[in-house]
């Protein structure tokens, strides 16, 4: 824990961190200090003059909060005429020639130019010669639409791309009431975190092609979650709304923050699995194809199990570290082999040293821990002979070529339980559907070997059972996913110790341990 | 001052010339940043083309090893880079405080009306150009007017007339 201060704002005593500047150390015990161009991830820039204030101790009257550090018996004023007239002198200043079309801006509801005007402003507007004019929806590339009339000129974006990305897509052109954000004629954004521009911006200059225009943003239910784009495991905003006679639907997701994981950020792919969870939905259960009631088809399944010579059981890299469990101990009831064979899963190569990673899985590490083999010799050896090949959410289309899918499929029966569609699904004998990753709750454990939890976040008007729901409708002997924490802590010895059902927000480092549980 | 971001493409490559990649190289050692390098590089280029195109913005940057965003801002922002070609005669007039108070209106206004342009823009036939510019550093003889170059000092609507004779 980082040292304390006390100071004073307002003439209220409070305690706050030392070392951190005014906004950052302020504002964590409630105390708001109005900022535009500030970001924790970027540093302070000082351009939008939004957060002077007030110190009393001799220094020049006015300091901008952002620049300077918080420091034992610091007199902070906030609330000053003074700094009330320069708040609404500021405001007025970014508003001279701001189009004030909230009602058509995504931004709204989210806005800081808004909030602060509620806030600090709430003047009229005493312009009385035309507004400068600038352009509007222009293509940056990646999928991010730019306002120019919209923007405030805190350079967020700018900074994002020359100081985190390194790739320095935009700038700021012209000058005085002129300038505005731009990219070089001919180099539009080309790098994998684009999008998190658009979560910086303050305003609605920058908005986000596949979102624009879809939803307000108060009708949101922001839930958190963690992304499944790869093994790192950022934290997300999971957006969603039910409609009115319509079913709960996610429309985007959002970095949440998590210094120990992603920071702020989050990368375009990403962003975009959010599709996955909507689109091409596996809704119903599939006898060869055909549909059919849940239980039918459960009861098909159970009878393939009770018959079958040989069961291999494939557990996908993106299952839950307690789904990953109730399948193994199901496996282990009827000696089924277990492979998590799924090398589909990696691109090799296309991770880089910021977020993304080669594996595009998010529970890999979660193998070693409960001794799951996912090597192709492994595979081969299970299936070599097997009469029922059921897959957990791992579509085995991504590692295997068609043909060998389809052979393996020839030889054995294929069960599917999963989600979405996919070509798995589609070459299933059966197919069982289960909640998706957002309507479930579970561990996961990230490539750093970081331990994170998430919630159930959507609930569909029809909600799918979850995976080890239904695995244990087939035999299994965990019940729900509290049965499986409890086993997983009295089973994995890198577990021990650990409180499944207290695992704190920003997750839990696991001390790796050298010998994988094989005790299942 | 105007919207100065909509570059001017080319379509063919630039590159400096002899004298001015030489100039470039020395100069490149007199700097600690290379970024430094990109006032002087604007310069160079100007002085080889008379004008700065996307295409010669591009080249800089790649040289330097900055982006192409930095070069971008550096040019729109100081108004003495052209970023078209202009005309024979180039005319500023000077817009900041001591020369806006002391009637840069009057000698813009007559000078729109009597070449037919806006600031920003070359004329027709090549001749004139003209541009309002930030300040030239010559308040004390405000208002003032330069012509490719040269300064005329005190100018009012008069003074102009005679001086526009002069050029054509």
């Amino acid at each position: 824990m980082a040292d304390k201060v006390k100071l004073f704002v307002n003439g209220q005593e409070v305690e706050v961190e030392s070392g951190k500047n005014l906004i950052d150390a302020i504002g964590a015990v409630g105390i708001e200090i109005p900022h535009l161009c500030y970001h924790p991830a970027l540093g302070a820039d000082g351009n939008c003059r939004m957060c002077l204030v007030g110190i009393e101790d001799g220094r020049p009257p006015l300091v901008p909060a952002c620049k300077t550090r918080a420091a034992e018996g610091m007199k902070v004023q906030l609330d000053t005429d003074k700094i009330k007239k320069i708040q609404r002198d500021i405001m007025e200043l970014e508003l001279i020639n701001h189009p004030i079309d909230c009602p058509i801006c995504d931004q709204a509801g989210e806005c800081k130019l808004q909030d602060y005007y509620m806030k600090y402003d709430g003047q009229k507007s005493r312009m009385t010669v035309k507004p400068v004019l600038k352009a509007k929806k222009m293509d940056f590339g990646c999928g991010v639409v730019h306002d120019q009339e919209r923007c405030v000129l805190c350079a967020r974006c700018v900074r994002f791309t020359r100081l985190i990305t390194k790739t320095g897509e935009l700038g700021i052109v012209n000058r005085t009431d002129y300038a505005r954000v731009n990219i070089f004629p001919g180099r539009p954004l080309a790098n994998r975190y684009a999008l998190n521009v658009v979560d910086l911006c303050p305003v609605g200059a920058m908005t986000s092609a596949d979102f624009r225009f879809k939803q307000r943003s108060w009708f949101l239910t922001k839930s958190k979650g963690i992304c499944r784009g790869c093994s790192k495991g950022c934290n997300i905003f999971i957006d969603h709304n039910r409609e009115k006679y319509k079913d709960d639907v996610i429309y985007r997701f959002r970095p949440r923050l998590n210094e120990k994981v992603n920071g702020y950020f989050m990368c375009d792919a990403g962003r975009m699995t959010y599709k996955q969870e909507n689109d091409n939905r596996l809704t119903v259960a599939l006898l060869d194809g055909k549909e059919t009631g849940l239980n039918e088809a459960v009861e098909a399944l159970r009878r393939a199990v009770s018959q079958a010579k040989k069961i291999v059981c494939v557990i996908s890299p993106n299952n839950s570290l307690e789904q990953m469990f109730a399948i193994q101990k199901f496996a282990a009831n009827c000696n089924a082999a277990v492979s998590g064979y799924s090398d589909g899963y990696v691109i090799a190569g296309d991770g880089d040293d910021f977020l993304i990673q080669d594996d595009k899985s998010a529970n890999r590490a979660s193998f070693a821990l409960l001794g799951i083999d996912a090597s192709k010799a492994g595979f081969d050896a299970a299936v070599n002979g097997a009469d029922l090949l059921i897959c957990f959410q791992n579509d085995l289309s991504l590692s295997l070529t068609a043909d060998a899918l389809n052979a393996l499929a020839g030889n054995c029966k294929l069960a599917y339980l999963g989600s979405n569609m996919d070509a798995c699904a589609e070459k299933a004998a059966i197919a069982l559907p289960v909640a998706s990753a957002t309507e479930d709750a579970g561990t996961l454990v990230n490539v750093d070997s970081i331990l994170q939890q998430y919630a159930v976040a959507v609930v569909k008007n029809t909600p799918a059972f979850d995976m080890i729901h239904v695995v244990s409708q087939l035999g299994g002997e965990i019940k729900n996913c509290f049965e499986a924490r409890a086993g997983l802590t009295a089973a994995v010895a890198a577990l021990k110790g650990i409180d499944l059902e207290q695992v704190p927000g920003e997750g839990l480092a696991l001390t790796v341990s050298e010998v994988p549980n094989v005790a299942a | 001052m105007s919207d100065r971001s909509q570059l001017i493409e080319t379509g063919k490559p630039f590159a400096f010339d002899a004298q001015r990649d030489a100039e470039f190289e020395r100069l490149a050692k007199r700097y600690p940043t290379r970024e430094s390098l990109i006032l002087p590089s604007l310069w160079l280029v100007q002085e080889q083309e008379g004008w700065i195109s996307a295409e010669a913005m591009a080249y800089i940057a790649d040289r330097i090893g900055t982006f192409a965003t930095m070069v971008y801002e550096a040019a729109t922002f100081y108004t003495m880079y052209n970023l078209q070609p202009k005309g024979k005669y180039h005319i500023c007039v000077c817009r900041t405080l001591s020369c806006y108070l002391l009637g840069k209106q009057e000698i813009v206004d007559y000078l729109q009306r009597e070449l037919g342009i806006k600031p920003g823009a070359v004329s027709a036939d090549g001749q004139y150009s003209l541009e309002e510019v930030e300040c030239l550093g010559h308040c004390g003889s405000a208002p003032v007017v330069q012509i490719n170059g040269e300064f005329y000092e005190y100018m009012t609507v008069d003074k102009l007339k005679e001086l526009l004779a002069t050029l054509k």
